[in-house]
This record gives structure tokens, C-alpha cells and sequence, in this order.
């Protein structure tokens, strides 16, 4: 924490690989230590201690480091199921939906993750194209909530069958009620949840 | 309002303390005389004394500095050499005073901030593209498995009969041949000649999806490169007698031992050797050293052929990497021999390479590193 403040992106290179080869395991270190301090972080930012200048400096050192992982995460077997996320329209912040693509790649499905900011339309596109057991939208900012609920509908249009996910830290203070009143979806507040899901629907090969 | 001396000195203490803007005094001679604390951080202690058109990137020498000063209504964007040693453009603004000319200037915020979110939005995109690139590369490894397992099976599968008409055609011709005609005999001998070269690309291609699908075990025991040599000489000199090509086995003398995979490295050297009599014409000598280079155990494999361009080196080591080159008497090879070479080499942690100039004949080198535990 004291690292991304600083900027020091060596000392957050040093802290995350040490967390990783502790055996804290890929989603412990996702949520305990990235997600931890990205929430801290943006408190900070809220209560007017950093700038966004830091604070977006952090989250970009963060989201760096997740690339540590992927000689690791993308040796995995696969069980031929795939999930699609995404960040909804407007939602610049994209680590949430990464890590979420990347705990999908740990459990042995195949991740596509389309970044920040996507357009529903492109969205659908590859979910026609890959056929997913799964698309996941992520919002981390709550003025967006709105744009998840419109998403999910349109997706739910698109194709009936498909299993909807939504969460990020835009549900943080609610709204959960309002986006599982759609047919199949549901909100997953963290990692752990989301692991717990993908047990349920066909972990490993 | 902003005219009143209560609210002209607060804006004054803020301009000149707080906020960051360059200002700089300048004399008739457009000289700076003093600057405020921000200033001397951007542009160092030492812009004081100097004239400004000096401090002034200029690469074409256009600028008329004087004019630009007296200009006093308009923003200018000047770039400056900052105390951190990069130029930074700023906007300037010049006013006449009593005492000379005073200069305020800052960075275009708007600019930095645009900037700063084009700078994340790129970042953001490497990222992904990262990931995606990784992705892609696991899909990829996941194909080349596929095929591996593929290629493995359809050769193992092809490998049976190939063996029975070998078999089966040899006794034919080794039984009856004497009551075939000439001509049937001829037939009967380009069908096997056909079978050996088939046999030659399924057992290459075995080795190959062996290898590539990491499955590759290597037999690791002590041995000189003499006794490397040595299993794989007679084998050597058989298929270079065949065409009429002198093999020359320089006699080396090492006690020096290492810990490799012999009868996989007499494959390679029997490929390298069968590659340098294929391009070879009867009458030309191919060698075969071995030497030591500090912890490094080098095999050469020369011959005096028609050489290879550098255009070609670079696809040698590949597989089906058929380069221009001719074969001196037409032979058919797999084109896998040199693929597999280099990935027998690799397998040790070696390297291979090739030395060679159009018309100068070609020297085909590997070499061994030594592990710790073997040096002496």
C-alpha cells in the first residue's frame, strides 16, 4: 500500500510476487492484497488525502502487476467452458473485470476479457462468436449501475440462455435487488463468491 | 474588484509562492534578473544571469525573441530546457514593467491532463493486449499439442506397413529377383527405395512431435566427445562411402567428460553429416572436430559443398525450412533433420549454429555447456 502511494513500482513488483509464492494463491492475492488496496486507495482519494493523479497511478502500477501472473494462470488445463467479461459502457476502471477473467483462466475456463469502456454491441458480438456458459460485467463506479441494468438486458435479449454475472465495487453501497429482478442474473460482491460460482458450474477438467 | 490591494497582494502571494507559474524578471537586454522559487526548480538556479533567448529551444532558429517579448497580448508557447534535462513547452506571457520586462508562464494544465488520461488509456491497452497475447499463445500451445498428439498417432499407425513392405518387398527381391526381368527388378527396387524414404519421414516426424510435445527424455550419462564420435562414425563413414566422400574424424584428445544424452547426439551429428554429404559431390572431403571453448563443447561439421546464403541460414534450423539449395544428386530428405538437431541441442541447453559464405563450402557447429557439477 505504502508502495503505490509512493509510486514505487519495484517495492509492489517485490510485495505481490512474495504474495503469490507465499502459496497465498492467486485469488487470495487478487482480493487480499490488489482489491484490498485499490478499495483503501480510493478511499484515500474520496476523503480528498491523494490526488486522482495517485490514484490513478496506483491503479495502473496494480494492473501491471496481474501480468506477473499470466505465464502461470494460461499453463492451466482447460475444461473447454468460457466466460466473456467486461466492463460496462462509461467504466474506466478495468482491474475488477480483469481479475475476474482471470480467476474464470485459474479454474480452467478460457477468460475473454474485452477492457474498459465496451460497447454492449461488441459485447454481443463475441458472445455470438465464442458462445460462452458465461458473461460477467463489471462496474466499479456507481453512477454506472444504471448501464449494467440496460447491459444485462440487452445481453439477456440477445441470448436467452446465457448465464448473466454482474459486481465490481459499484454495488458496494446496493443495488443488488434492482439487477437480480433480471431473468438470470445474478451479483457477486467478491472473488470468493465468484470462485464458489464456478465450483458450483464445472471447476477443473 | 481583483484591483483592490488586499486582493492584489493575496493573488500576488499565491502566483509567486503557491501556484505554478514561472515568473521571471528580464532587463533591457532581455536578461533574466531574478525569478521566483518555481522557476528556479523548472529551469535550475542557473537561468538567472542568462538571457531568456538563450534558455529558448530554437532547432531552426526562427524565433524573434525581442519582438516576441514586446508582444505583450499574446500567449506564446515557448519550449524551454528544464533543470531536469528534458524541454518542456509553456505558455508565456510578457508585461512591460518599470524595470524591464516581466515574464509569466506555466504548463498548458489541460494539455497535462489529456495527456495524463491518454497516457492511461494506453497503458490500459498494453495490458490487455498483454493478456490477450498470453491468451493466444496458450490457445496456440494447445493446437501444436493437438497436432503433435495427431502427427504421432497417423506416423505410429503408418510406420506397420511401411515395415511389411519393406520386409516383404526385400524377400521378393533378394528370393526371386534372379527370375524377375531387369526391368521388374527395377521397378521392384524404386518401390523400396520409396518405402525407405517413407519410413526415413514417419520416423522423423515421430521424433518431432516427441520432442515438441515436450515428452523428450534425455538418458543423461558421462562421456568424452571421443566416445560421441565414436558411436556415431562408423554409421558416418558408411553413408559418405556411399557417394564417394572422404570423411575426415579429427583424433581428439580429451579426458574431459560431460553429462549428455550420447545416442541423441550421434543423431545429431549423423543429420549434420548426412546433410553435408547430400551437398557434396563425389571427391570432396567432410570433416567432423570437436573442440573445447572454455566450458563449451563445440562439434563442427564441415564440407567443401556449394555453401548456403544468408538468407537461407536463417529457415535451416526450422522445420520444413527447404532452402534453396540443391541437393548434389538429387536426394530426397525430410527436411525435419536439422529441426530435430537443433531441438536435441536445445534440450541440453546448447546451441546450433551454421558458418557459411555462398561457393565456401559450410560448417554446421553445436555446442555443449558444461553443468557445475562436471567441471574438473
Amino acid at each position: 500500500m505504502r508502495g503505490l502511494l509512493a509510486h514505487d513500482h519495484q517495492t509492489c513488483r517485490a510485495s505481490f510476487l512474495q504474495w503469490l509464492e507465499a502459496d497465498a494463491g492467486l485469488r487470495s492475492t487478487y482480493e487480499d492484497l490488489v482489491r484490498r488496496s485499490l478499495y483503501e486507495v480510493g478511499d484515500l482519494w474520496e476523503r480528498g488525502r491523494i490526488s486522482v493523479a495517485t490514484e490513478h497511478l496506483a491503479t495502473a502500477i496494480s494492473e501491471s502487476l496481474l501480468n506477473l501472473t499470466y505465464p502461470r494462470l494460461f499453463a492451466q488445463p482447460r475444461n473447454g467452458k468460457s466466460a466473456v467479461v467486461t466492463c460496462v459502457p462509461n467504466e474506466y476502471h478495468q482491474i475488477g473485470g480483469k481479475m475476474v477473467a482471470d480467476l474464470f483462466e485459474l479454474n480452467g475456463w478460457r477468460g475473454y476479457f474485452l477492457g474498459a469502456n465496451c460497447p454492449v454491441g461488441d459485447v454481443i458480438k463475441l458472445v455470438a462468436e465464442k458462445r460462452p456458459e458465461v458473461v460477467a460485467l463489471s462496474a466499479a463506479t456507481s453512477f454506472n449501475l444504471a448501464k449494467v441494468v440496460s447491459a444485462a438486458t440487452e445481453i439477456r435479449a440477445a441470448f436467452p440462455d446465457v448465464a448473466i454475472l454482474v459486481g465490481g465495487q459499484a454495488f458496494r453501497w446496493g443495488g443488488r435487488e434492482r439487477v437480480e429482478r433480471l431473468p438470470g442474473v445474478r451479483c457477486l460482491t467478491s472473488l470468493g463468491e465468484l470462485e464458489a460460482w464456478i465450483t458450483e458450474h464445472g471447476k477443473h477438467v | 474588484m481583483f484591483d483592490r490591494p488586499d486582493i492584489a497582494k493575496a493573488l500576488q502571494t499565491y502566483v509567486l509562492d503557491t501556484a505554478p507559474v514561472m515568473a521571471l524578471l528580464l532587463d533591457a537586454e532581455d536578461r533574466v534578473v531574478d525569478a521566483n522559487d518555481h522557476a528556479r526548480r523548472v529551469l535550475g538556479a542557473g537561468a538567472v544571469g542568462r538571457p531568456l533567448a538563450e534558455q529558448i529551444v530554437d532547432f531552426h532558429h526562427t524565433l524573434d525573441v525581442p519582438a516576441i517579448i514586446r508582444q505583450g497580448d499574446t500567449v506564446h508557447q515557448l519550449t524551454l530546457n528544464t533543470a531536469a534535462g528534458r524541454p518542456e513547452t509553456f505558455g508565456f506571457r510578457f508585461f512591460s514593467v518599470s524595470v524591464g520586462t516581466l515574464a509569466l508562464a506555466s504548463l498548458d494544465f489541460q494539455e497535462q491532463v489529456e495527456l495524463r488520461e491518454q497516457v492511461l488509456a494506453l497503458n490500459r491497452e498494453l495490458n490487455n493486449l498483454t493478456r490477450q497475447l498470453y491468451q493466444a499463445n496458450a490457445e496456440l500451445r494447445e493446437l501444436n499439442q493437438l497436432k503433435n498428439q495427431f502427427l504421432g498417432m497417423a506416423a505410429h499407425d503408418l510406420r506397420k506397413p511401411i515395415g511389411l513392405i519393406m520386409t516383404y518387398g526385400g524377400f521378393v527381391l533378394d528370393e526371386a529377383g534372379a527370375q524377375l526381368s531387369g526391368e521388374h527388378r527395377e521397378y521392384l527396387q524404386t518401390c523400396l527405395r520409396a518405402a525407405r524414404g517413407m519410413k526415413q519421414l514417419i520416423d522423423d516426424f515421430l521424433d518431432l512431435a516427441v520432442i515438441e510435445s515436450g515428452q523428450l527424455r534425455l538418458n543423461l550419462a558421462s562421456a568424452t566427445a571421443r566416445e560421441i564420435i565414436a558411436g556415431a562414425e562408423p554409421v558416418a563413414r558408411l553413408v559418405a562411402a556411399k557417394k564417394g566422400i572422404t570423411l575426415l574424424v579429427e583424433e581428439v584428445d580429451d579426458t574431459r567428460r560431460l553429462r549428455v544424452d550420447a545416442s541423441k547426439l550421434q543423431q545429431v551429428l549423423l543429420n549434420l553429416v548426412g546433410n553435408a554429404v547430400e551437398h557434396s559431390v563425389s571427391g570432396q572431403r567432410v570433416w567432423l572436430t570437436s573442440r573445447w571453448e572454455g566450458q563449451n563443447l563445440v562439434f563442427a561439421v564441415r564440407d567443401e559443398g556449394p555453401g548456403i546464403t544468408p538468407e537461407d541460414q536463417s529457415r535451416l534450423f526450422t522445420a520444413f525450412g527447404r532452402t534453396g539449395q540443391r541437393k548434389s544428386a538429387g536426394e530426397r530428405s525430410t527436411g525435419l533433420g536439422l529441426a530435430i538437431a537443433r531441438l536435441v541441442v536445445e534440450a541440453h541447453g546448447g546451441r546450433i549454429w551454421v558458418e557459411s559464405r555462398p561457393g565456401h563450402g559450410a560448417t554446421f557447429l553445436f555446442s555443449l555447456p558444461t553443468k557445475e557439477e562436471e567441471k574438473p
